[in-house]
C-alpha cells in the first residue's frame, strides 16, 4: 500500500503563443515554479482548440498556436504560495484547481545491484 | 470459451497403440473431449518415454514405433473437468490422468467478437482519474516505462489508458525535461492518465507504483457520462459465419 496525501491539481490553460516577459508565457512558468521550489510541474500542448476569444488555436504552417495545458500538484500551502504568481504572469487563459489524493514515488531503486 | 483466471489443467499419458473398443485410446479420449465441449485439447507425441513397465519407448526401440507414449492435454473449468474425470478415468486402462492447478492469462479466438467482459462492460457515474507523471525516458527492464505501463494496464483489463507527452517539465528528478530543437529530443515528460471504476484503483496503484523509480500518482473523483465497452459493429459476413459455427458447436 502506498502512501495517498491529499493534494491540488493546479491546470492552467492558455495558448502557446502567449508570451510573459519576452519569453514563451510556459517556459517562464517553469522558471517560476523551481524558483519557488514546487515539487514538479508538466507543460503539454493540444492538438487544437478555442478559449475566450472564440478563436480556434492550431499549428501553422510557421505560428505556434496550440492550446497549452500545465499542470501542477502540489500541497493545498504551496498551491497557494504559487497562485498569487500565477495571477500575475497570465492574463487571459483559464486557472482550475481541484482537490486529489497523490502518490509520490521518489528516488526508489528497485533495480537489484549489479554484483561484480 | 475458457475466461482469465483459475482454471485445471488435465495430462493424460497413454500408449499409441492403446486401443479403446475399435480405436487408439488416445483419438477416442480427443473425440471423448470433443464431444463434451471442452474449450480445446492438444494432443502430442512425445520423443520418448517409458512408463510402469520400465520400458523405453523410442524409435530406435521399436522398428515400427507403434508403442510409442501420447499426451493429452486441456484446459478447462475446475466443474468441467470434475464432469469429465470419471469418464476418462474408466477409459484410461493403461496410463495415467494428472489434474493441476492453472491460471488461463489469456484466452482469445481470432476475429471472434468477444464477450462483454464483466468488470467493465458499462459503467457510468463515479469513476477515478490517475494520472502517472514520469519521464520519457525512464525505462523498465530496457523498455520505455510508458510502454511498460500501458501493456501492463492492458493485461489487467483496465477500461482505457492514453499517454499524453509533455513538451517541458520538471519533477521529482529535479532535471528539466524539455522538447529538444526539431523535435528531437526524447526525454520528455510523459503523463498517462486511466480512468476505471473507484473499487480497481488499489490494484493499478499496487501494479503500476512499484514499476516506477521516481514519478507522481494523482488519484481524482471524476464523473464518468457513458461509457461502453464494446466493439464496433462487425461486417454481416463476420456475424454470419460467427453464428454458424457456434450453431455447429451446439
Amino acid at each position: 500500500m502506498f502512501l495517498r496525501q491529499p493534494a491540488k491539481l493546479l491546470r492552467l490553460h492558455f495558448s502557446e503563443g502567449d508570451q510573459y516577459n519576452g519569453v514563451p508565457l510556459y517556459e517562464a512558468l517553469v522558471k517560476k515554479c523551481q524558483a519557488l521550489g514546487i515539487a514538479g510541474i508538466t507543460v503539454l500542448r493540444g492538438m487544437e482548440g478555442y478559449g475566450e476569444s472564440t478563436e480556434i488555436h492550431r499549428a501553422r504552417i510557421l505560428a505556434h498556436d496550440q492550446p497549452i495545458l500545465v499542470t501542477v500538484v502540489e500541497s493545498a500551502e504551496n498551491i497557494e504560495r504559487l497562485m498569487p504568481e500565477i495571477e500575475k504572469m497570465v492574463d487571459t487563459g483559464m486557472i482550475a484547481i481541484s482537490n486529489v489524493e497523490m502518490i509520490r514515488i521518489e528516488g526508489r531503486n528497485t533495480r537489484p545491484e549489479v554484483s561484480g | 470459451m475458457l475466461s482469465r483466471g483459475a482454471a485445471k489443467k488435465v495430462t493424460i499419458y497413454v500408449n499409441e497403440d492403446t486401443r479403446h473398443h475399435m480405436d487408439a485410446l488416445w483419438d477416442a479420449i480427443l473425440r471423448f473431449l470433443r464431444h463434451k465441449h471442452v474449450a480445446g485439447a492438444t494432443v502430442l507425441r512425445p520423443v520418448a518415454g517409458f512408463g510402469v513397465h520400465e520400458l523405453i519407448h523410442s524409435p530406435d526401440q521399436e522398428i515400427r514405433s507403434e508403442h510409442m507414449p501420447m499426451r493429452i492435454e486441456f484446459i478447462d473449468t475446475a466443474e468441467k473437468v470434475d464432469e469429465l474425470l470419471p469418464s476418462l478415468y474408466d477409459m484410461v486402462v493403461d496410463g495415467l490422468i494428472e489434474v493441476q492447478d492453472t491460471n488461463v492469462v489469456k484466452a482469445v479466438e481470432k476475429g471472434r467478437k468477444p464477450a462483454p467482459h464483466s468488470p467493465h462492460a458499462e459503467i457510468s457515474g463515479a469513476a477515478k482519474l490517475i494520472r502517472i507523471y514520469l519521464g520519457e525516458a525512464d525505462k523498465l527492464n530496457d523498455e520505455p516505462l510508458f510502454e511498460a505501463i500501458v501493456k501492463r494496464l492492458m493485461m489487467m483489463e483496465v477500461a482505457g489508458a492514453t499517454v499524453y507527452r509533455g513538451i517541458l517539465g520538471y519533477g521529482a528528478k529535479r532535471h528539466t525535461h524539455r522538447e529538444g530543437r526539431f523535435h528531437l529530443s526524447r526525454d520528455r515528460p510523459i503523463m498517462i492518465s486511466v480512468v476505471d471504476q473507484p473499487s480497481r484503483v488499489d490494484e493499478i496503484v499496487d501494479a503500476i507504483a512499484p514499476m516506477m523509480q521516481d514519478g507522481l500518482i494523482v488519484l481524482s473523483d471524476v464523473e464518468v457520462h457513458r461509457f461502453v465497452h464494446a466493439l464496433p459493429e462487425q461486417p454481416a459476413l463476420l456475424e454470419q459465419k460467427d453464428t454458424n459455427v457456434s450453431s455447429s458447436a451446439g
